[in-house]
């Protein structure tokens, strides 16, 4: 790497930093891998036991005012955050990553280097995390088809009642019903979240997302999974079970990945 | 591992459906998650919270709403709307951008 001779303040370009990967990892590894700044190869910039996977980005579009001001473009936003991801996506399964937070920027590759210097918390993450892949287990019910199917199955106990007093018990139905769909589908998200984090290293759930509105695809897992890459047969054998068992309750499970382990970068306590 | 052509990745990038992965499991992931540095720009910790927050919402109907070719942003007084300029442009660098996974990086 060349390093312009005009004082470092006054450089116009700045270090972004996609995050750090193992010390024996290949420069032609990002070869193919599209930057933040599309324009820019993606840089290995070595420090002691690991190394910062970095690409130039231009302060006039990420410098800090021009950052706070993008951040509130989506478009810009989406790309860059796609670039994000897929510049790390380029050493999945080729090498251990620890992901950073979309918008680590430096100056300067010293400062870069100092970055690496001071957090040796990301040494005991490489090590953490050495071999591992994230898959996502995207779970979806279908909010209405499960309510028919508890309604059906409970025994529709009125005969004739006066309008006033049907019209109560209905309701009364109603409120029960929807406590029992929630109820089954609290207890499905438990149930496979459990089943998948026996067959993976270590396991997230994140918060549900929101509805669309569309209540055929309501969210019931938002979980994240770590996996020995290259070795992910017994979570697909996992997650294939629990597809079958649930097949007729209207559940959906969609795997998505395998990421570079987002979720599991920044150490826990548990 | 070590495998030849076609990278790890390349096999399940794709959620099951099909396509690059849905905008809702990047967005959550990368700005959400992964560790945090402090790099030379400081982007406001506050304003990146509160940008999640607003983006989950809103991408929870982010794929729907680009089947429907409606923006996934549009709801969102918030957030501006990318420049009509120039916007099919950028639309196209997106695509590829998000298909860098698939076939055509053999070419780069």
């Amino acid at each position: 790497v060349n390093e312009p001779s005009a004082p470092r303040e006054a450089s116009a370009t700045g270090i972004y930093v996609y995050g750090v990967v193992g010390p024996d990892t290949t420069p032609t590894l990002f070869a193919d891998a599209r930057g933040v700044d599309a324009a820019q190869p993606v840089v290995l910039v070595a420090g002691d036991g690991i190394v910062a996977v970095t690409s130039s980005v231009p302060f006039p579009e990420f410098g800090q005012h021009a950052l706070e001001a993008n951040l509130q473009d989506p478009l810009w936003l989406e790309e860059k955050i796609r670039a994000h991801d897929g510049v790390l996506a380029a050493a999945i399964g080729r090498t251990t990553i620890v992901p950073f937070r979309f918008g680590a920027i430096y100056e300067s590759d010293d400062h870069v280097r100092e970055m690496l210097a001071e957090r040796r918390d990301l040494v005991d993450a490489l090590t953490r995390l050495a071999g591992k892949v994230e898959l996502g287990v995207n779970g979806y019910f279908d909010r209405n088809r499960l309510r028919e199917r508890v309604a059906a199955e409970r025994a529709p106990a009125d005969g004739e009642e006066s309008s006033g007093r049907a019209y109560m018990q209905r309701r009364q139905l109603e409120r029960e019903l929807d406590t029992a769909v929630g109820e089954l589908a609290a207890e499905c998200s438990d149930a496979v979240h459990e089943r998948l984090a026996a067959a993976a290293d270590d396991a997230r759930v994140n918060p549900l997302r929101p509805s669309s509105g569309d209540a055929t695809r309501e969210m019931l897992l938002n979980g994240a999974y770590l996996v020995a890459a290259g070795a992910e047969d017994p979570f697909r054998a996992a997650l294939d079970e629990l597809r079958a068992r649930y097949a007729g309750d209207e559940v959906v499970l969609e795997v998505t990945g395998p990421w570079p382990p987002y979720n599991f970068a920044e150490a826990t306590e548990s | 591992m070590g495998t030849p052509a076609r990278r790890v990745g390349d096999l399940y990038r794709q959620p099951d459906r099909g396509g690059p992965a849905q905008l809702a499991d990047v967005l959550e992931r990368v700005l959400d998650k992964g560790i945090v540095i402090a790099g030379d720009i400081q982007i406001n910790v506050l304003d990146i919270e509160l940008l999640t927050i607003r983006l989950r919402l809103l991408v929870a109907s982010a794929d729907k709403a680009r089947e429907m070719g409606i923006n996934w942003w549009e709801g969102d007084p918030f957030l501006r709307k990318g420049n009509q300029r120039g916007l099919e442009d950028r639309l196209k660098r997106l695509e590829r951008s998000a298909g860098i996974d698939e076939a055509d990086e053999q070419e780069e």
